[in-house]
C-alpha cells in the first residue's frame, strides 16, 4: 500500500476510535540521555514517502528529526520523495541513510542494494503486522471465496503488497488462482481502482463484487456502511511498514537509532505528538529479516522478489 | 442524558406564509429515497472541491427562501476552477450566474416597474448553468489524461480529478439511473486499470492501454454530454437535481435522493458539555423517574419528527446537545454561521416557511423552567405549547401523544444552570468574584437616563435568574419597515452565557465584549474603555460556571447508561398500555446503539452491541403483534446482556 494511503487509513481508524489494545512493546521505556550536537558529524538523512501531500509530510517529519537530533547528537535531515523507487535510489547513492517504506519496497531494496530492516511500526491493533481482506457486501449472498468465480474484484494497485499481492494470494492459497498472474481464469474481471478507498467504494457501490485491500480499509467507509460489508477471507499476516537503513550505516549508530525510536511512548504526550505525525503509528519494535520470509514468497510469485530464501536466514546482519 | 426540541430556533418575525400548492409539491419531491441512519460522529464527506460546490449550490437552490448570498461564492468557486482551463468560458459563466442572482435579489419597486425574477425561475437557471459546467471539466481532465506523460502519479491524479468532479452527480445517478451508474462506475475502474504502472525498480511494469482508456472515457463522456450538455434543463415542477432524463435507463419513478450537502456538520461537540439534571444532582434513583426517562428518550429520538429530520437522524439533542447549544451545527443554505439555522424555511417543514432567510442562534436550554416565555421573541407563554409546535410545525412530526409532550417537559424541567461560585443566592456577586467584575456590577445596576432611567439589571434581574420574562426592542432586529413593531425579543438569561457564543438572536456578535460595545453605542451610554472592560468582565463572571465541559472524549459508556435509562420507562408504558410509545422507545434505543457502536474502543465487543440492538428490534416486532409476554422477556434479556457486559462497553 502506498505510504500516504496507509497513513490515511490509520488516521481514519484513529478518528473512528478503532480498538487500541496494549502495544506489544516489551519492558519499560528506557531512559534516554540527550547528546550535545556534534557539528562535525555528517548529517543523518531520512527519506519520508508521500504520494499525495509532500509539503504536509515535510512539515510533519520535523518532530521526529528534531527528536532524533536531540538524542543522537548529530544533525538529522528529512526529505520527501514521491515514491518508494526514489527513496531506494536515494539510498543506493547514499543520499538517504534511512527510509520509511512498505514491506515490498524493503524486500526489493534489500535484494538490490542490501538495505537492512531496523524497526517495524506498531498499528492500532497493537501488532507490528497487518493483513488484507477480501471484502464483499453482505447482501450479495457470497459465503465463500469460490462464490466469486466468474465475478469481479477491485484491487488498489498493481504494485501494492496489501492492496494486490496479499489479497490475491488468498485465492492462490485456496487453490482458486494460479500462483502466477494470469487474468481471467477465475474472475470475470479484475480492476485496479487506484487506491484502497477507491477499491472499497467500487465494491460498496456495486461496481465490483469484491475488493481485495488492507484490513484497515473498513475504516474508510462510514459507520452505517461498514455494517453492510464483511470480510469473506483474510490473507496471511504481513510485517508492518518499516524503517530501513542503507548498507554501510555504522552499527553503533544503527543501534542508537533503534533505541531512540523504540523509546517513543504513545502514553507520553510529547512522544505521542511525534508518533501521530509519523504516519500515525503507535510505536516501533525491532525488525528481523525473517519477519519477511512468508511475504517474500508471495512477492516472488509476481516477480518482485527474485530470491525469497534471502529472507529466511534469521536475524538481520548488522 | 440530554435536552428540547429545537423549539428555540425560530423566527418570530413576519407572517406565516403558506404557499399551499407549491410548497406541498416541493415537500413531496423532497421525500427521501434513501434514508440513511447517521453514525454518531459523521466524518465530512470528502469530494473534489468542484463536486462539493455543485452539491452545495444544488442544495441551497432547493431551499425556500434561497440564501442567495451563499449561492454566489459557490459559482465563484466553480468559475475559478474553470478559469484555469478556459478563462473566457468561465468568465461568461460567472457573469451569467451573477446576473441571475442580481435579478432575483433586486429590491422590488412597483413605481418603477421593478420586480425580482421569480425565485423558482432564478434558481432553475443558476442550477442549469452549474450543471452544464460539470461535463466540461470532466472532459478536460480525461482528455488531459489521454496525453499521458511518463509520470504515472500525475496521470492518476488527473483521472482522480475527473472522477472527483463526476461525483457531483453520483448521489443522484445511483438512485435514478442505477444501470448507467454501474456502467459508469465500471468505466472509471477500467480507466484506472488501463493506466498501467511503471512498476517498482524495474519489476511489475504494465504499459498504458491508451485505446482502452479512450474507449472507457468515451463511455463516461457520452453519458454526461447526452444527459447534462447544452440541452440540459431543470425539470419543471420538480426538485432541482441532475436527473438524466434523456438516458434510456432513467427511472422516472425513482424519488430524488436528499442528502445534506458537503459543509454540513450535525455532529455534537467534543468534549461534551456537562449536563446537570436536578434529580441527578439530588441523588435520585434514575430508574424510578419514568416520565423523565421517557422524555430523555424522546429528546434523543428523530422518530418524533417527520421527514426529512427523521431520516437525517436530526433530533432535539442534535442542536441542544446535553441541553446547551451545539456550536458546531451547520447546514449550508439553512445556517448563516455555525450554531444556528433558519427553521422557518421550507426545508424541515414546508408549512412553516415564512419566506425570508432569518437563521437564529440555537439557544441554551439550561434552566429553561425559569425562563418563560419561549421562543426568541417569547411568542409562547407555555413550554408545552412551544414543544408541541416545534415537533409538529418546525420538524414536521405527527401530532404527539400528550404523554410524550408531558415527558419531554418533565425532562426539560430537570435542566439546571451550571453552578457559579461567584454568585450569591440573590444574584449579586460575592467577594470571590474578580475585582473588575465587581466594578462592572455597579455599571450593570446603574440607571441610565439614555435608557429611560433603567439599568441593564432592570431587565436582566439578578435575583430572577437574570430575566424579567418580558419582551423588549433593543435594536437588534431589523424590522419589516421603518415604523413596524416587529422587533421585540424576550430577555435572555445571562447565566451560562460565557459558554454559548456567539450572541444575540442571530449570533451576529462573536464575543461578550462586542455585546457590551453594541449596547454602549445603541443607547449612547458613553462608557469608557475601562468601564466597557469591567462590564464585560461582569457578564463573563455571571455567565461562567463550574466545569462546563466533561473531561473525556469517550462517550459510549455514558450513552449506554442513558439507553438503559430510556428503557426504565418500559414498565410504566406497559402499565399505561402505551404500545406506540413502547415501540418508539425500542426503535430509538436500537437506532442509537447502532449509531454509537463505532465509538466502542475495543471492537471485540461489537457483537454485544449488535445483539442489544437486535433485541430491541425483536421487542418492537413482538409489540406489533401484541405479544406482550415475548416483549417483556426481550426487554429482560436486553437488561441482562447490558448488565453482564457494561464494563466492556466503553
Amino acid at each position: 500500500m502506498k505510504r500516504t494511503a496507509f497513513l490515511s487509513l490509520l488516521l481514519t481508524a484513529a478518528a473512528l476510535s478503532l480498538p487500541l489494545p496494549a502495544a506489544e512493546k516489551a519492558g519499560p521505556k528506557p531512559k534516554l540521555a540527550e547528546r550535545p550536537l556534534n557539528a562535525k558529524a555528517a548529517p543523518l538523512n531520512i527519506a519520508f514517502i508521500s504520494y499525495a501531500n509532500p509539503q504536509q509530510v515535510a512539515r510533519d517529519s520535523e518532530g521526529v528529526t528534531k527528536y532524533l537530533q536531540k538524542y543522537l547528537g548529530m544533525a538529522v535531515k528529512g526529505f520527501v520523495t514521491l515514491d518508494y523507487g526514489s527513496a531506494i535510489e536515494a539510498m543506493r547513492s547514499e543520499k538517504a541513510d534511512l527510509a520509511f517504506v512498505d514491506p515490498l519496497a524493503f524486500m526489493m531494496a534489500h535484494e538490490q542494494i542490501g538495505a537492512r530492516p531496523l524497526l517495524l511500526e506498531i498499528y492500532r491493533s497493537g501488532k507490528p503486522s497487518y493483513h488484507s481482506c477480501i471484502w464483499v457486501r453482505k447482501d450479495r449472498g457470497l459465503k465463500q471465496l469460490a462464490d466469486l468465480r466468474g465475478k469481479s474484484i477491485a484491487f488498489a494497485d498493481q504494485v501494492d503488497m496489501s492492496g494486490h499481492l496479499m489479497p490475491r494470494d488468498v485465492f492462490v492459497r485456496a487453490g482458486l488462482l494460479p500462483a502466477r498472474r494470469i487474468e481471467g481464469e477465475f474472475f470475470k474481471q479484475i480492476y485496479f481502482a487506484g487506491g484502497d478507498e477507491q477499491a472499497m467504494r467500487a465494491m460498496f457501490n456495486g461496481f465490483t463484487d469484491a475488493a481485495g485491500v488492507s484490513q484497515y480499509s473498513l475504516g474508510l467507509l462510514r459507520g452505517e456502511e461498514r455494517d453492510q460489508v464483511m470480510a469473506l477471507a483474510t490473507s496471511i499476516e504481513s510485517p508492518a511498514h518499516l524503517l530501513m537503513a542503507r548498507p554501510g550505516l555504522g552499527e553503533e549508530l544503527t543501534q542508537r537509532i533503534k533505541r531512540v525510536l523504540v523509546a517513543l511512548d504513545k502514553t507520553n504526550s510529547a512522544d505521542k505528538a511525534i508518533l501521530d505525525k509519523l504516519y500515525g503509528v503507535q510505536g516501533y519494535v525491532e525488525a528481523q529479516l525473517d519477519d519477511f520470509a512468508e511475504i517474500a514468497k508471495v512477492a516472488a510469485a509476481y516477480g518482485f522478489v527474485k530470491k525469497p530464501e534471502m529472507f529466511s536466514v534469521g536475524k538481520a546482519k548488522p | 442524558m440530554k435536552p428540547v426540541p429545537s423549539s428555540l430556533f425560530r423566527s418570530a418575525f413576519g407572517a406565516l406564509t403558506l404557499f399551499a400548492g407549491g410548497v406541498l409539491a416541493l415537500a413531496l419531491a423532497f421525500a427521501l429515497a434513501v434514508p440513511r441512519a447517521r453514525a454518531h460522529i459523521v466524518l465530512p464527506e470528502k469530494l473534489h472541491p468542484v463536486a462539493e460546490s455543485y452539491r452545495r449550490v444544488s442544495f441551497i437552490l432547493n431551499v425556500i427562501p434561497v440564501a442567495w448570498d451563499q449561492v454566489d461564492p459557490e459559482i465563484v468557486a466553480l468559475a475559478e476552477y474553470w478559469r484555469a482551463i478556459d478563462a473566457p468560458a468561465a468568465d461568461n459563466f460567472l457573469k451569467d450566474g451573477q446576473a441571475i442572482i442580481a435579478k432575483a435579489t433586486i429590491k422590488p419597486d412597483p413605481e418603477k416597474g421593478i420586480e425580482p425574477m421569480p425565485r423558482r425561475q432564478a434558481a432553475a437557471r443558476v442550477f442549469e448553468l452549474c450543471t452544464r459546467v460539470i461535463p466540461v471539466l470532466v472532459r478536460h481532465h480525461l482528455k488531459e489524461t489521454e496525453q499521458r506523460t511518463d509520470n504515472r502519479l500525475e496521470t492518476l491524479a488527473k483521472v482522480k480529478k475527473a472522477h472527483g468532479i463526476w461525483q457531483a452527480f453520483e448521489d443522484t445517478l445511483s438512485v435514478v439511473d442505477s444501470e448507467a451508474y454501474r456502467a459508469q462506475g465500471q468505466a472509471w475502474l477500467q480507466m484506472t486499470s488501463a493506466l498501467g504502472t511503471p512498476g517498482l525498480l524495474g519489476a511489475g511494469a504494465v504499459p498504458f492501454d491508451r485505446e482502452n482508456f479512450r474507449q472507457q472515457s468515451q463511455v463516461v463522456l457520452d453519458y454526461l454530454d447526452g444527459s447534462y450538455g447544452k440541452e440540459f434543463h431543470a425539470v419543471e415542477g420538480r426538485r432541482l437535481a441532475p436527473a438524466p432524463i434523456r438516458s434510456a435507463t432513467f427511472n422516472h419513478e425513482a424519488k430524488l435522493p436528499l442528502r445534506l450537502p458537503p459543509g454540513t456538520n450535525i455532529n455534537k461537540q467534543l468534549p461534551r458539555p456537562r449536563q446537570i439534571l436536578n434529580m441527578t444532582a439530588r441523588g435520585v434513583d434514575e430508574s424510578e423517574t419514568a416520565l423523565i426517562a421517557l422524555g430523555d428518550m424522546a429528546f434523543d429520538s428523530a422518530e418524533i419528527f417527520g421527514e426529512p429530520a427523521r431520516s437525517l437522524g436530526i433530533n432535539c439533542n442534535t442542536c441542544h446537545n446535553k441541553s446547551i447549544t451545539n456550536p458546531n451545527f451547520f447546514i449550508p443554505g439553512l445556517s448563516a454561521r455555525p450554531g444556528g439555522a433558519d427553521i422557518t424555511g421550507s426545508f424541515f417543514a414546508g408549512q412553516l416557511n415564512n419566506g425570508h432567510f432569518d437563521p437564529l442562534d440555537i439557544p441554551d436550554l439550561r434552566g429553561i423552567r425559569f425562563l418563560a416565555p419561549y421562543g426568541r421573541n417569547g411568542r409562547f407563554e407555555s413550554l408545552r405549547d412551544f414543544t408541541r409546535f416545534a415537533i409538529v410545525n418546525e420538524f414536521n412530526g405527527d401530532e404527539p401523544d400528550p404523554m410524550l409532550v408531558d415527558a419531554i417537559i418533565a425532562y426539560m424541567n430537570e435542566f439546571d444552570f451550571l453552578p457559579n461560585r461567584y454568585l450569591n443566592r440573590d444574584g449579586t456577586l460575592n467577594e470571590q468574584a474578580p475585582a473588575d467584575a465587581r466594578r462592572g456590577e455597579k455599571i450593570f445596576t446603574r440607571p441610565f437616563p439614555q435608557m429611560n432611567g433603567m439599568s441593564c439589571a432592570t431587565c436582566h434581574i439578578p435575583s430572577a435568574n437574570f430575566v424579567d420574562h418580558k419582551r423588549h426592542d433593543v435594536g437588534t432586529v431589523k424590522g419589516s419597515e421603518p415604523f413596524s413593531r416587529d422587533r421585540a425579543l424576550k430577555t435572555q438569561t445571562l447565566l451560562g452565557i460565557r459558554h454559548t457564543p456567539p450572541y444575540f438572536h442571530d449570533g451576529s456578535h462573536a464575543t461578550l465584549r462586542e455585546v457590551s460595545e453594541y449596547f454602549n453605542n445603541y443607547y449612547k451610554l458613553g462608557l469608557s474603555a475601562r468601564e466597557l472592560a469591567d462590564l464585560t468582565a461582569y457578564v463573563e463572571t455571571v455567565g461562567d460556571g463550574i466545569d462546563p465541559m466533561e473531561d473525556t472524549v469517550h462517550t459510549l459508556e455514558a450513552e449506554m447508561q442513558e439507553f438503559s435509562f430510556f428503557l426504565s420507562a418500559f414498565e410504566f408504558l406497559d402499565d399505561k398500555n402505551k404500545p406506540d410509545l413502547m415501540g418508539l422507545t425500542f426503535r430509538t434505543i436500537a437506532t442509537e446503539i447502532r449509531a454509537h457502536k463505532w465509538d466502542l474502543q475495543d471492537y471485540t465487543h461489537l457483537p454485544v452491541l449488535d445483539k442489544m440492538a437486535e433485541l430491541m428490534d425483536q421487542a418492537d416486532a413482538a409489540r406489533k403483534t401484541d405479544d406482550r409476554v415475548t416483549m417483556r422477556k426481550l426487554v429482560a434479556a436486553f437488561r441482562e446482556l447490558y448488565d453482564k457486559n457494561k464494563v466492556f462497553l466503553k
